[in-house]
């Protein structure tokens, strides 16, 4: 009885409040209730829609890369004859339990104008000119990408270690007797023995790419021209750097919860449609 | 047993009663906090008027607490919004373009200081911004105006003097960095693309802005605007500069040689001037003009802040009456601020001062506080509204499509387009 009063006050409340919020205008402290208003200016709004677009990108390009490799290095350090398994595994693991601040400076200061990544290339004659790469929509999209990659990768390494961990290691005697090479077994036993895991781990990376915050808060401010900027970033600034606008923030967050709720639903129908 | 229980009852009485007049005479000495963002500048400045206030309230201590400007921007906005006000600060420093969202998106959470301070005794224009509603709610401090700082030996070397950046028109300064790029090698100017300061600059030196005095958006079909996107266009086009990212890029680059000049408020003297060994290198003339716009004059802001009082502020009074005590009336504390951190304060009578009328050695000897005074009457005077953000924001996202040289009017259409979106 006790958690369900917690839970009323601590989650219930602020969720009916923030869907009511979502309905209402006004700028700062002042408001009142606006009907769909916010919801059409949401169709009319070119910064919410360059960040909607960021968010599919950065989602499209990046889990992909980072649940693969995540699954490489996992398949390579579940070698029982790799020396030195568990440096790798800390290794890896690590970036995730750096604190995100520090993180977020240090790339940042790799990728400066006179950062030690343009003077790596320039040094072995790669690029001629220091690229900008902060401060051009491009290279500030792949800075992203690579931070996100390099601090998540391990995280999720983990859980499929875990999980290849629990495989039967008979299946792989049997398999070697019967003469399959390695990939083939990599593909055919540990992948679709993996798939929950698998689905897990692409669910939660797909929650956290829709809710993107730090990286590019701290490394770009969703910058330059809004080619970094992401849904999260948009509610911040509607909330604490432009007028405040809440209920319009309250809006835009709603969509992420709607896409969240619908990216979920078909990851576990196509997950459910294989087993069939 | 009893006796000793009594006894030690006894000395625990005193002891508390020692300790209750302890904090009765602590509680009369008084810790007020700050807010800032500039521990050269407008830090610095704050601890000098503070000790100043001192001499008069020898108890009284000051805590400035020094941030990141933008993250201290949104830590007292989310604060506000919250509505909780524990660990907000007595006095916080807020820059001009931002004071009227903060006063009229959260009205009451700051003290209106008219019945303290006689603001006849300050520049009209720093009133006005802080004025809603005929109250007006800040001391007024440092001004904006803007100047060209340029590194004299330098631009000497290729040909250049004092005389040649005089009365000069944006085209033409384009002109002498090209030809010092072509006589040196040397880039003139550093420019940051996240960020739409140079614009700023133009617009409100041909009084313009991204409003006009009712708030409305003023950017597509207004000539200013126009005019100085296309001059953006010309000076990147140029090959005159060079890219920065963030600020300490930006003024790394200019005070370490790598660029010879930029455009500043008045406020970036500190920063020249906290490298000593380039005292007498340094020179500064006024901000060019805009080519071929009605009313463009030699004259801008950039910048610009103002110290606030919350209402919610423990030690409110203590803090209001060192502001007015100091920063209203000290004309020799103007004086001081002047000469040690370049800070050209608002108080007008502040200005018929000795330091201001000094020459500099640090810019060769140039009588630099009697120039910026100057310019600083001559700036037009505009409105900032309450969303100078939103259309910062607006028109930085373009910056890379002027730089790559695309069609003006479809990127005014665009950023016009973004900022009535945002500001509905």
């Amino acid at each position: 009885m006790p958690a369900l009063v917690l839970l009323g006050i601590f989650m219930v409340y602020p969720i009916l409040w923030s869907l009511w919020m979502s309905f209402q205008v006004g700028r700062g402290m002042n408001f009142s209730f606006g009907g769909l208003t916010n919801i059409m200016r949401l169709t009319q709004d070119p910064v919410f829609i360059r960040a909607l677009t960021n968010n599919f990108l950065f989602l499209a390009i990046q889990v992909p890369i980072m649940l693969v490799l995540a699954l490489f290095f996992a398949n390579a350090l579940n070698d029982s004859k790799l020396w030195g398994r568990g440096f790798f595994r800390t290794a890896i693991f690590l970036p995730c339990v750096t604190s995100l601040v520090a993180y977020s400076v240090i790339f940042k200061s790799i990728f400066g104008l006179e950062g030690i990544a343009n003077q790596s290339l320039l040094f072995l004659h790669v690029i001629e000119n220091p690229i900008n790469w902060l401060s051009d929509p491009f290279w500030a999209r792949f800075v992203v990408i690579a931070a996100i990659t390099w601090r998540w990768t391990g995280y999720n390494m983990i859980f499929y270690l875990a999980a290849m961990q629990n495989i039967d290691r008979s299946m792989y005697e049997a398999a070697r007797i019967d003469g399959v090479p390695g990939w083939a077994r990599f593909w055919y036993i540990t992948v679709p023995l993996l798939k929950p895991v698998i689905l897990f781990t692409s669910v939660t990376s797909t929650i956290g790419t829709l809710q993107l915050f730090d990286e590019v808060n701290l490394l770009t401010m969703g910058g330059p021209s809004d080619s970094t900027m992401t849904l999260s970033l948009y509610i911040y600034n509607l909330s604490f750097r432009f007028m405040p606008s809440f209920g319009y923030a309250a809006t835009v967050s709603y969509v992420i919860v709607v896409l969240v709720g619908l990216l979920s639903l078909i990851q576990f129908m196509v997950a459910r449609d294989r087993r069939a | 047993m009893i006796r000793i229980t009594s006894r030690w009852r006894n000395t625990l009485a005193v002891a508390l009663t020692g300790i209750s007049l302890f904090s009765v005479t602590a509680a009369s000495a008084a810790n007020i906090t700050v807010w800032c963002w500039d521990q050269n500048f407008n830090g610095a400045t704050m601890q000098e008027a503070f000790s100043r206030y001192q001499a008069s309230h020898p108890d009284d201590t000051i805590k400035i607490e020094i941030f990141d400007k933008a993250a201290m921007e949104q830590k007292l906005q989310a604060q506000l919004a919250s509505g909780a006000t524990d660990g907000l600060p007595d006095i916080v420093l807020i820059e001009d373009y931002r004071a009227q969202k903060y006063l009229q998106s959260f009205p009451s959470s700051f003290e209106p200081l008219n019945s303290h301070v006689d603001y006849s005794t300050f520049a009209p224009y720093k009133v006005e911004l802080a004025t809603l509603n005929g109250q007006t709610y800040s001391i007024p401090f440092d001004s904006g105006v803007t100047g060209l700082f340029y590194r004299a030996d330098l631009l000497e070397a290729a040909g250049f003097g004092a005389a040649d950046l005089e009365n000069i028109t944006w085209d033409q300064l384009i002109e002498i960095g090209k030809a010092v790029k072509e006589k040196t090698g040397e880039t003139l100017l550093p420019i940051d693309p996240t960020s739409s300061d140079w614009i700023r600059i133009m617009l409100q030196s041909a009084g313009s802005w991204y409003f006009d005095a009712d708030g409305n958006v003023t950017i597509k079909d207004n000539p200013v605007f126009k005019a100085a996107v296309e001059t953006y266009q010309r000076l990147m086009a140029a090959g005159i500069t060079t890219p920065v990212s963030g600020w300490t890029e930006y003024t790394g680059s200019f005070t370490s040689g790598k660029t010879l000049a930029t455009f500043s408020g008045v406020w970036m003297t500190a920063t020249i001037k906290a490298n000593p060994d380039q005292s007498g290198k340094w020179g500064v003339a006024p901000s060019p003009r805009l080519d071929g716009v009605e009313g463009a004059s030699q004259a801008s802001n950039l910048g610009g802040s103002s110290w606030y009082v919350l209402s919610s502020a423990p030690q409110k009074d203590l803090a209001i009456d060192f502001l007015s005590e100091i920063w209203a009336k000290d004309i020799d504390f103007y004086q001081k601020i002047l000469v040690n951190q370049g800070a050209l304060g608002t108080l007008l009578a502040a200005r018929d001062g000795e330091a201001f009328k000094a020459s500099d050695e640090f810019f060769g000897g140039q009588p630099v506080w009697q120039n910026f005074s100057t310019w600083l009457a001559a700036i037009p005077a505009v409105n900032y509204g309450i969303f100078t953000e939103e259309a910062d924001t607006a028109t930085v996202a373009q910056i890379p499509a002027i730089t790559s040289g695309g069609n003006v009017d479809e990127i005014i259409a665009a950023i016009d387009a973004q900022v009535r979106q945002q500001t509905q």
